[in-house]
Parts: C-alpha cells; structure tokens; sequence
C-alpha cells in the first residue's frame, strides 16, 4: 500500500469527522443540559437530509441555502420534542427517559419509510463531481465544503456559548441546575434551547452531507451509533472533547475501511469505544 | 386462591393449542412463548439491576448462529447445541459485563447497541463462514425429533413453554435469593449498596451472564423453528428493541411482567402485520413506536404496576362497600 493512498485515507477521514463533531456536539449539548441521551440523534440528521432533498427536488433549492430553511424548520421541531416528550420525563427513571427516545427514533424512521418508500435518492448539483488535486490526493469539493460549512457552525455555536448572554446562561444550566435557577435562569426555556440547537446542528450535518450522500429512511442509524462513540470518547457533555474525538474516530473510520474493508469501518468505530471504555472511560476531556 | 389460579393457568397454557382454529394461532403463541422467555431474560438484568441492555439481539443472535453453523457442519443434534448456544452468549456477556459495569450512566445501553451492530456488520463481512446477507438455513429433515424437528407445530410450543416456565421459575428463585436483593438494592442507589458492601459489579455481571444464557438458548429454539437465521432480522437493533418492549409494557422487575408483555405485543405485532399486511412498509412500527411514547408518557413504570394500584383500590373499596350496606 502506497502513501499517497494512506494519505487520502487520512483525508477522507478528517473530511468526514467534521460532519460526526456537528452530530456529536448537538448530542452532547442536548446531554450536557437537558441530561438525556437522546437516542433519536440519527433521526434528526436523517430528517435535515430528507429536508434538503425535498426542498432541492420540488424548488431546485441549492442544497447549502437550504441550510438557512432546514435549520430553523429542525429547530422548531427539537423545541417541540423537548416540550411535549422530554419535559414531561425530566424526573422520570432511566427507562423511561432512554425508551422515550428510541420510539422517537422508531416513529421517525419509519415514518421516513411510509413517507418517501425504502428508495435511494440523491441530489445532483453542477459542483458534484468537481475535485481539487494535488500530489495524486483527491479532495471532492463537496466533502471540503460540508468539512468547512460542519466548522463554521461550531465556531458560530462556541461563539454564542461563550460570548452571549443567553448562550452563558445555558452553560450555567449545564453545570449546576439549582445554582442556575438561583441566578433567575429559567431551566426550562434553556432546556427548549438546547433541544432545539442539538437538533437543528443535526439536521444542518444532513444537510451538509446531502450533495455526496444517499438519502433514505434507516440513513441516521450509523450518524447516531457514530455520535454516541464521539461522546463518549470526548466525555459526555463537553464540546472541545467531542470536536476532538470526532477527529480520531473519522481517522479510525476510513483507516478501517483502508485495511479491513470498506463495511466494516464502524467496527474499527467501535473498537475505539470499547478502548474508551476500558482505558479512559470518562473520556479524553474527562476528570475523576 | 393464588394456588388455584395458578393451577388454572397452568392447565389452559397446557390445552390452549388444541382450543386453537389454526396453526396459524398456534405459531402466534409459539411466538408469544419465545418472547416471554426473552423477554424475562432482559428483565433479569434490565428490570432487577436496572442496567437497559439495547442490544440483547447479540445474545440472541449468537445463539442463533453458533448452533445453526454446528448443526450444519458438525450434524450434532440441536438439543446439544441448545446449551451450546447460550454458552455462547455468556461467554460474550463476560467483557460487555467486566467493562460496563464500572461505570454508572448511558454507557452499558451505548455499548450494547454497539455490540449488535458490530455482530451483524461482522457476519455479513465474513461470508465464507456466514453465508453473509443470504443466513443460514437448517435442512429440513421432516419428523425428526432428535434433530429438535417437528412437522406439527404443538411439540414447538410445549418446548417453547417449557422454556417460559423455566425462566419465570429461576426468576423467582433468583427474587428471593441474595442476588436478586443484591440487584435491586444496585438498581435503587448503587453508591448506597457498595457502601453496605454489595459488589455491584459481580452482582450485575452475574445477572447479564444469567440473562445472556437464557436469551442465546431462545436464539438456538428460535433458529430450529423457523430453519433460517438472518443477520439483520436476528442482530438487529428492531430485535433488541423489540425483547426490550416486551419486559417495558409488562412491568420490570416483576416476575409475570415479561409474560403479559409478550402476550400483549406479540397480539398487537401480528394483528397491525394482518392489517396492514405489507401494504402500507413502515406504518406499524410507525404505530409501535407512537404507543412506546404514549405509554411512557402515561406510565412511566409500565403497565403492570399501574394495573397492581388499579385492584389494589378495588380491593380496598370492596370492603368499605360491605361495611356501608351492613
């Protein structure tokens, strides 16, 4: 095996995680607040996808200006989620705060099923086959655009984390909940807040991943199985971690795929979990 | 009272497939018994230690594949590899358990998920062995007892049955033994009952051990019923969900809770598949995943505690009623 194909490899998989980070960070975000795992994850990736793919098909919508219509659109519905599924089980047992997610998951993937049959579609844009070269590396500039659309995103979600009023409130939230409510922030519109963005980062990933990706219903489950190794490899709540670790598993992903075969890929993801979880189980970003 | 009742059970449960119009019935209970039982096994380690497995489809599928590539390459006798199988799965169970259960939180349900996943993309990758996408299939031998074959379908539900009663038997035991205390105590305050000096994570690895004996074993029945074994119907995340739903509807951590489940989901899975019949794909787990919510929103705990409050006010009122009309 020649370098230039480990390279491409290398590349490929970089690319890639910046699309699992966004994925990843509205799990972790959505965690870190709210402190439900929110099984549906994939789901809501899956929707941004069929989002950008119906708004491309009927209207011949660019599927990056989608963004600006399927972000807001996912954002509403994550709102909805946590309003009337998750806030009523906020001090539910485990139970039923985990299952609540998976019969979303369930609904939402076969609803896709019902709606838009088990068929393959894809978008076709002028820029699909279009790639840079360099040194006998190809970069498609689809999968440079979703990798740099995927940062700019977190770096707008840092910057409002960080030097908002709002977004330090919802940080406040996330690190103690009494105290937050102590300082007159009220948890559960921070709650809706954070649904809503970990939802809305989900379905921008869809998007972002449409012009080089099939859509079909069951398309979120490898989205949301990936996500869960990223946050759990980054420590569960926090974003730096979750940014770091979706480097490492996109690297483990396409270097798996490189030496193993092309499925099993999420082996090799998998693998990095069960590593995790012997050798650091509170994550990279963890402390004991 | 309860001995005669039970006793009562115990004789419909005996003659019920003869009460039956068709085999068509018949098979819907086969299919309720096989779910009872792995549905009490989810229970064992779900609903006592209150650790939510997402991926007892690995254990079920192991059973499934080890017995059903032993019996084709080896001819041994599916009775054998019935034991086989499941020691299988607990052999499996051992890492998941030694390394999940150190740590508390989402980690044990994200790793199960993670387990079934990585067995199927597994057998579909090592085709040679597995037969990939296409499964395996047990040659049909016609009345052949020794090899675990029946033409009617009534020898598959007293096995099947047999299989429930065992489960619901060592579940008793295992309630009233030191390890089902040492279990729910884990499951209500895991600090509190370290702290009394329970070793919680032996205690859990011994549950899912239990657990993933029980549900290999139904893997191996279940692969002898049917003759086929698919990676993606017995690995699948539908199936863990599927094992996981029917101890959830029931009531975890009861004894008879997996088997109303059973009787319950099983009815509801196969009348929505008769009234739909394939015609509209998606529409009944789009149903079943609606009323996973429904119920959770309604009753947290599951049905059978809620129905347990619901006789013991009856019972309560009947007394008091008495009382006035005297």
């Amino acid at each position: 095996m020649d370098l230039t194909t480990i390279v491409q490899a290398l590349i490929s998989g970089v690319l890639m995680a910046g699309i699992y980070a966004l994925v990843a960070i509205g799990l972790t975000l959505i965690f870190g607040v709210v402190r439900i795992v929110n099984f549906a994850q994939g789901e809501f990736v899956m929707l941004g996808m069929y989002a950008t793919y119906w708004l491309w098909k009927l209207w011949g919508i660019d599927p990056y200006a989608s963004l600006l219509i399927t972000m807001p659109l996912l954002f509403c519905f994550g709102v909805l989620v946590q309003r009337f599924l998750l806030q009523p089980i906020l001090h539910a047992p485990d139970l039923a705060q985990i299952f609540m997610t998976v019969g979303l998951s369930v609904a939402l993937m076969n609803a896709a099923l019902f709606s838009f049959t088990a068929d393959f579609r894809s978008v076709k844009t002028a820029y699909a086959e279009r790639a840079l070269h360099a040194g006998g590396v190809t970069v498609p500039v689809t999968r440079l655009f979703a990798f740099v659309g995927a940062l700019a995103l977190a770096g707008l979600l840092t910057l409002f984390l960080t030097r908002t009023d709002v977004g330090k409130a919802l940080r406040a939230v996330a690190q103690d909940r009494e105290v937050s409510m102590l300082l007159g922030i009220n948890p559960r519109r921070m709650y809706l807040l954070a649904v809503g963005l970990g939802t809305a980062l989900a379905g921008a990933a869809g998007g972002l991943i449409v012009p080089f990706f099939y859509v079909f219903p069951t398309v979120g489950v490898v989205f949301g199985l990936v996500a869960f190794v990223v946050v759990i490899l980054g420590t569960l709540g926090s974003i730096q971690g979750a940014l770091l670790a979706s480097l490492i598993v996109g690297v483990a992903e396409s270097l798996g795929i490189l030496f193993a075969g092309a499925d099993l890929g999420l082996v090799m993801v998998f693998a990095l979990l069960v590593a995790a979880l012997v050798f650091k189980p509170l994550g990279l970003m963890g402390q004991a | 009272m309860r001995r005669a009742a039970a006793a009562g059970l115990f004789l419909t449960l005996i003659v019920l497939p003869f009460l039956l119009p068709n085999p068509f019935y018949v098979h819907i209970v086969v299919m309720m018994a096989v779910f009872a039982v792995l549905g009490g096994a989810w229970n064992l380690i779900g609903g006592y230690a209150g650790q939510l497995s997402l991926g007892h489809a690995a254990f079920f599928g192991t059973g499934a594949y080890v017995s059903t590539l032993l019996v084709n390459a080896t001819g041994i006798s599916p009775w054998i590899t019935l034991w086989l199988g499941g020691a299988a799965a607990l052999l499996l169970s051992l890492p998941v358990g030694a390394i999940c259960f150190r740590l508390q939180g989402p980690y044990f349900a994200i790793a199960t998920i993670g387990l079934g996943e990585v067995l199927r993309l597994l057998v579909l990758h090592f085709r040679e062995v597995t037969n990939g996408a296409q499964g395996l299939t047990v040659p049909f031998k016609g009345e052949a007892p020794w090899q675990l074959q029946f033409e009617s379908k009534f020898p598959y539900y007293y096995i099947a049955l047999a299989m429930a009663a065992a489960v619901v038997l060592v579940t008793r035991r295992m309630e009233r033994a030191r390890l089902g205390h040492y279990l729910v105590a884990i499951g209500q305050n895991q600090d509190a009952a370290e702290a009394i000096g329970i070793d919680s994570v032996r205690a859990k690895g011994q549950a899912l051990a239990l657990s993933a004996f029980v549900t290999g074993v139904a893997g191996v029945f279940y692969a002898q019923y049917t003759y086929v074994v698919h990676p993606d119907s017995v690995f699948g995340l539908g199936m863990s969900i599927q094992i996981a739903l029917v101890a959830i509807v029931g009531g975890v951590g009861t004894v008879l809770g997996p088997i109303l489940g059973a009787a319950i989901m099983e009815s509801f899975v196969q009348s929505t598949q008769i009234a739909f019949a394939g015609q509209y794909p998606g529409l009944e787990l789009i149903v079943y995943g609606g009323l996973l919510m429904a119920v959770i929103l309604w009753q947290p705990r599951g049905v059978i505690p809620w129905l347990a409050r619901v006789f013991r006010r009856a019972a309560a009122r009947r007394p008091a009623a008495r009382g006035a009309q005297a």
